[in-house]
């Protein structure tokens, strides 16, 4: 201890009264293991000069330089943006679809096709059983999983049913009764 | 004096180091000896894979790169490990750290796929795994660990994140509240605005110019929420557009990554309930 | 001087590891991988350093009006929506309101998608396209769907229909 006590003296002596020598004598040997690697010595080219240059605009140029830190594909999947995200994506793929057979509805006549509702059932109906259940789930899945998360919406936005443990908790109750109740609905 | 006994064992005369003992003093690095026998006849091995971007070489691409350590010799912490990289392994390796209990919100970062601060993260004890650092999601990237927040304080800034109040209070001292206008503001004064639940926000990251997120929407609603605040009409009015609020999605990504445990989604149901209410 | 070499401990450490010999000191750092990033987009704007963020101009009909506007949708969805399950099919009257809630909840929706995923200061003309588009589709679907339970059976009785085909 009293070994140490004396470098720090002579040190604190040597950065008031030479601190050049100081800052000097502790590049030369500030990073012992940087030093042994070699390859990973610190080097900075120089940042700051003598002309006055907006900072402003020094940092809009650094800025065109600077990468995106990575987020979607490192994210820790999680109910929470997971759940939301499927939201979205079932309501694009109810409304979706909804829009181009409406649109399509409408212009039929016009064009010839056949989309009133008797053909359509007639065309479904003469599927295989395998193929309607499949595709009666692939629709019913999307609506049970959007309604049910809708509601679970409606009941946050009342401020309620936010706590960590009830996200968590209400989540995966939508997701077990979306699935459960969409296959019911197919096998109807 | 540990490091004396290894240091004159092994390398006493092959390494005519120089460093102060002030810049070497580290509470990340443990000395095994003290702390169990046996830890240190068998070494943890864990890789820690971390994000690496340096701009002094801009043409370059970010990358990950690996580092082993022992997890018997260091701190139980993220931070710690880090910290041990930074002094044993690579000095190069950029990060921001300063009070190392969780109250400055420095260390903020991307651990195993979740923002959290590095000095409240346990390492896991789990040694076949590799631990994944990165910076804040979609964030600028100034160098390594380093993400560039300026935008993020400007909004808080845009937001006014001070007592509004002209009115003199009658005896001249303090603007008094009563212990129930108080408690409406537990939950929210402790935000350190690590920025961790904004950056955990998808609709932040699609939006960042415009929406403000959840951290700066929790302070608004801090100040929205005070009973001394005067200009409270004005505050929702500077929210009442598409963007500033009504991004948010409830997500919730930002009240299941909040490092302090605070609720920002639930501040921000209480905007809309707050915008709502003419 | 306890501290004057502060890698000790690592390199003694690194000695145990099989991989590392005394030359190569360089033991933990390895493995250099390249890393995709996403693309570089300057999206922040040259502002002076410490101004506040600007924030948009105050628009009720866009804000808070519109939230509360979108959750009365949804609260009057969920009743009849939940109410062919148990009647099986609808009244003209209740089909004509389901489906206008179904098209302003959809109109909603997709706007909120474009807001989201086309911000007007990166694309601009994507975002204005994409505007005019919705709204013409949402007419055509308005119409569209006035017709179908004019002219046809309607849809929940259609669905109904569909379902047990």
């Amino acid at each position: 201890m009293f070994s140490q006590k004396v470098a720090q003296q002579s040190l604190r002596r040597l950065a008031v009264q030479q601190p050049y020598a100081m800052r000097w004598s502790m590049m030369g040997a500030a990073s012992p293991a940087a030093v042994a690697i070699g390859k990973n010595v610190q080097t900075r080219q120089a940042t700051s000069s003598t002309n006055t240059e907006d900072p402003t605009q020094i940092l809009a140029k650094q800025r065109l330089n600077r990468p995106v830190s990575p987020h979607l594909s490192i994210y820790k999947p999680q109910i929470t943006w997971i759940g939301s995200s499927l939201h979205r994506i079932t309501g694009i793929a109810l409304s979706g679809p909804l829009y181009l057979w409406a649109t399509a509805y409408l212009a039929s006549p016009l064009l010839g096709w056949h989309l009133e509702s008797a053909s359509i059932a007639a065309a479904f109906g003469a599927l295989p059983v395998a193929a309607k259940i499949l595709l009666k789930t692939v629709m019913a899945l999307p609506f049970t999983y959007h309604c049910m998360n809708g509601v679970r919406h409606l009941i946050w936005d009342t401020g309620r049913a936010l706590s960590n443990p009830s996200i968590i908790k209400t989540g995966w109750t939508v997701v077990g009764l979306a699935v459960s109740s969409a296959l019911a609905l197919a096998l109807i | 004096m540990a490091s004396l006994r290894t240091t004159s064992r092994l390398f006493a005369a092959s390494r005519p180091m120089f460093r102060p003992a002030a810049l070497a003093r580290t509470y990340a690095t443990v000395d095994a000896s003290t702390v169990d026998p046996n830890a240190s006849k068998q070494p943890a091995m864990k890789t820690f894979k971390i994000y690496r971007w340096n701009p002094d070489k801009p043409s370059e691409k970010p990358q990950m790169q690996s580092y082993d350590l022992d997890l018997n010799k260091t701190g139980p912490m993220m931070l710690d490990a880090l910290i041990r990289i930074k002094n044993e392994l690579d000095p190069t390796l950029t990060f921001r750290r300063s009070c190392r209990e969780g109250i400055c919100g420095s260390c903020a970062m991307n651990i195993d796929g979740v923002n959290t601060l590095a000095c409240l993260c346990r390492i896991p004890t789990e040694t076949t795994q590799e631990s994944r650092i990165y910076p804040l999601p979609h964030t600028y990237v100034v160098k390594d660990l380093v993400p560039d927040l300026t935008h993020f304080y400007k909004q808080y800034k845009s937001i006014k994140p001070y007592l509004q109040n002209d009115t003199p209070t009658p005896d001249g001292l303090e603007n008094r509240q009563s212990p129930e206008e108080r408690r409406k503001l537990d939950g929210l004064y402790e935000c350190i605005l690590c920025a961790c639940c904004s950056t955990s926000c998808p609709s932040y990251w699609w939006n960042s110019e415009e929406y403000l997120g959840p951290a700066i929407l929790l302070q608004s609603y801090r100040w929205l929420a005070d009973s001394r605040d005067e200009k409270t009409a004005e505050r929702k009015q500077a929210l009442d557009n598409s963007m500033s609020v009504y991004r948010c999605h409830t997500i919730l990504n930002c009240t299941r990554t909040c490092p302090k445990g605070l609720n920002p989604g639930h501040a921000i149901a209480e905007v809309k309930k707050m915008l709502a209410s003419h | 001087m306890a501290s004057i070499v502060r890698s000790s401990p690592l390199l003694r450490q690194s000695l145990a590891t099989p991989r590392s010999s005394l030359l190569s000191k360089n033991v933990g750092v390895s493995q250099l991988v390249a890393f995709h990033a996403s693309a570089r987009k300057q999206i922040l704007p040259p502002q002076p350093l410490n101004d506040p963020a600007p924030l948009p101009e105050t628009h009720p009909s866009e804000g808070s009006y519109h939230w509360s506007f979108e959750r009365l949708v949804c609260l009057g969805l969920v009743p009849v929506t939940i109410a062919p399950f148990a009647a099986g099919s609808f009244n003209p009257v209740m089909d004509a309101v389901l489906c206008s809630l179904i098209v302003a909840h959809s109109h909603v929706g997709f706007q909120a998608s474009i807001i989201d995923y086309f911000p007007a200061a990166r694309v601009p003309k994507t975002r204005t396209f994409l505007n005019w588009l919705l709204r013409a589709f949402t007419l055509t679907t308005a119409v569209g769907l006035y017709e179908f339970e004019t002219n046809d059976v309607g849809l929940t009785e259609g669905l109904r229909r569909l379902w047990t085909a």
